[in-house]
């Protein structure tokens, strides 16, 4: 999608570890953690694949796995370096009353959960055409 | 050991059932059918059960419940997560939302004229809106709930106190939250279609494809066999021999709830389950494997994807398979031959006549 409307949407991802799940706030900052070493989305893949196993080793596991400097990356995770980025997007999650993960807001509209491909792309040509005019 | 215990006695019918159920087979053995198979007939107003009449202020709280994320165990789910409003009270999704971490196995069908159906859900294991609305609740992977603990959730919450004692008189228990939730759900009907005008003398109502379409619906097509009556449903249960979502049964977790259903309903070999029996778990009888209710036609434009596991994205690939005579080792449809233009003026008809006014929901506040 972001191929396809290369220059023309932009994609922000914002944190929202599951409260009931042990592991959901330490795998934020896997994320965060592989962030820093430019391979945030090859982490966020591997996350959502290998979920539910996302204890510290696994983490570790998944940071060899793509090559990451480990040194920098248990660090990172251990002092839970990105902690106030995180804690910040769920205190806007909980500001906007959102409760649903994943939810997006495409210029303001509301999406709950994993849909289709057309489904965005539906809307994403429906606010375009809007910011034309 | 306890808990499994508790878990199956709650998918018990609750005592509604007993009830209602040998009074509904009394009635429909004692009134001639209503209903003329194959004829449509215009909107008329919805009948409620003299066990749960309407109240405005009834109304308000079943609203308030509706919305309300305390129905979910873990606080993130109410009945508008999957009954969407702006998206015709579906959530447009193949299979529907769930609790998180799991995975549903069927489409949330719309709640809008939910108010006609004699059966709930695609296998009709409920059989009035108070039966209904403590499954999703109670169900694992959807809201997962326990109701022992909402009772005493909503009990620490003084405003539906108040108004549980207001409307009902009294204590607030699980029967008459799902009351509250029923009479709310009465209100959500399809009004003023193109089609009810069409039926009530004017002609001009439908556009010229949509009255051809209409001609196909009742005649060639033999769409209205089944989906006839005000709400556009038999209210029976068929196996149309819908193929299976292949990217859907892939899904551990998926499979995970089709064993755990299975298994709660008494399927022997639930462990080596590999498919949607259907209506078959609730009967146990050989003619419902696979068979699932006839939805509702109303709102259809708005209601994708359909078919009880999402299978279609639109109602051309709808019509070309019941064109094709359905799926698989079905008995009951046939192929009917229908060209390109007829199946393009039933779709004509499908989206234009049977969308009504849009149902204006005012969000409520939440105590």
């Amino acid at each position: 999608m972001l191929k396809e409307y290369h220059g023309k949407i932009r994609l922000i991802i914002k944190h929202y570890p599951y409260k009931y799940r042990d592991f959901s706030h330490l795998a934020a900052e896997a994320a965060m953690a592989a962030h820093e070493q430019g391979r945030f989305w090859q982490m966020h893949e591997l996350l959502l694949k290998r979920s539910p196993e996302l204890d510290r080793e696994s983490l570790i596991r998944y940071a060899k796995e793509l090559g990451l400097d480990l040194n920098k990356f248990i660090d990172s995770l251990d002092r839970m370096k990105h902690k106030d980025i995180i804690e910040r997007d769920k205190k806007l999650a909980i500001e906007l009353d959102l409760y649903n993960t994943p939810t997006f807001f495409i210029n303001g509209r509301k999406v709950i959960g994993n849909r289709p491909y057309e489904y965005f792309k539906k809307i994403i040509e429906e606010e375009l055409k809007g910011a034309k005019k | 050991m306890q808990k499994n215990k508790g878990q199956k006695a709650e998918y018990r019918r609750n005592p509604w059932t007993s009830i209602i159920y040998p009074l509904l087979i009394l009635i429909l053995i004692s009134i001639p059918d209503l209903v003329v198979s194959g004829h449509l007939e215009p909107f008329r107003s919805v009948q409620i059960p003299d066990y749960n009449p309407q109240t405005p202020e009834k109304i308000e709280l079943g609203k308030k419940l509706f919305f309300d994320r305390r129905l979910s165990g873990d606080g993130t789910m109410s009945c508008a997560t999957c009954h969407i409003p702006d998206l015709a009270f579906t959530d447009g999704l193949e299979v529907s939302l769930s609790y998180p971490t799991t995975r549903n196995w069927r489409n949330a069908p719309t709640l809008i004229n939910v108010a006609f159906s004699k059966y709930l859900f695609w296998d009709g294991r409920a059989v009035s809106l108070e039966d209904q609305a403590l499954f999703p609740m109670m169900s694992a992977f959807e809201m997962n709930q326990n109701l022992d603990f909402l009772e005493e959730e909503l009990r620490s919450v003084p405003e539906y106190v108040e108004a549980f004692k207001e409307v009902f008189g009294g204590e607030i228990t699980r029967q008459k939250i799902a009351m509250a939730i029923a009479a709310f759900e009465r209100t959500l009907v399809s009004k003023n279609a193109p089609i009810d005008r069409f039926l009530n003398g004017d002609k001009d109502a439908l556009s010229p494809e949509a009255k051809k379409g209409y001609e196909i619906f009742t005649g060639k097509g033999r769409c209205s066999e089944c989906h006839h009556g005000v709400n556009l449903s038999d209210d029976k249960f068929y196996n149309l021999g819908v193929p299976e979502n292949k990217e859907l049964e892939r899904d551990p977790r998926i499979a995970a709830t089709r064993r755990f259903v299975a298994k709660v309903y008494h399927y022997e070999d639930y462990l080596n389950l590999k498919e949607d029996p259907g209506r078959y778990l609730i009967t146990k009888d050989k003619k419902d494997w696979k068979a699932f209710k006839t939805p509702t036609l109303r709102e259809v434009a708005r209601t994708a994807p359909y078919m009880h596991n999402g299978i279609f994205k639109t109602l051309d690939e709808v019509i070309e398979f019941f064109n094709q005579g359905g799926g698989m080792g079905n008995t009951v449809l046939k192929p009917l031959g229908l060209s390109e233009e007829e199946r393009r003026n039933l779709r004509i008809f499908l989206e234009e006549a049977l969308t009504g006014e849009e149902i204006v929901i005012k969000y409520p506040e939440i105590p």
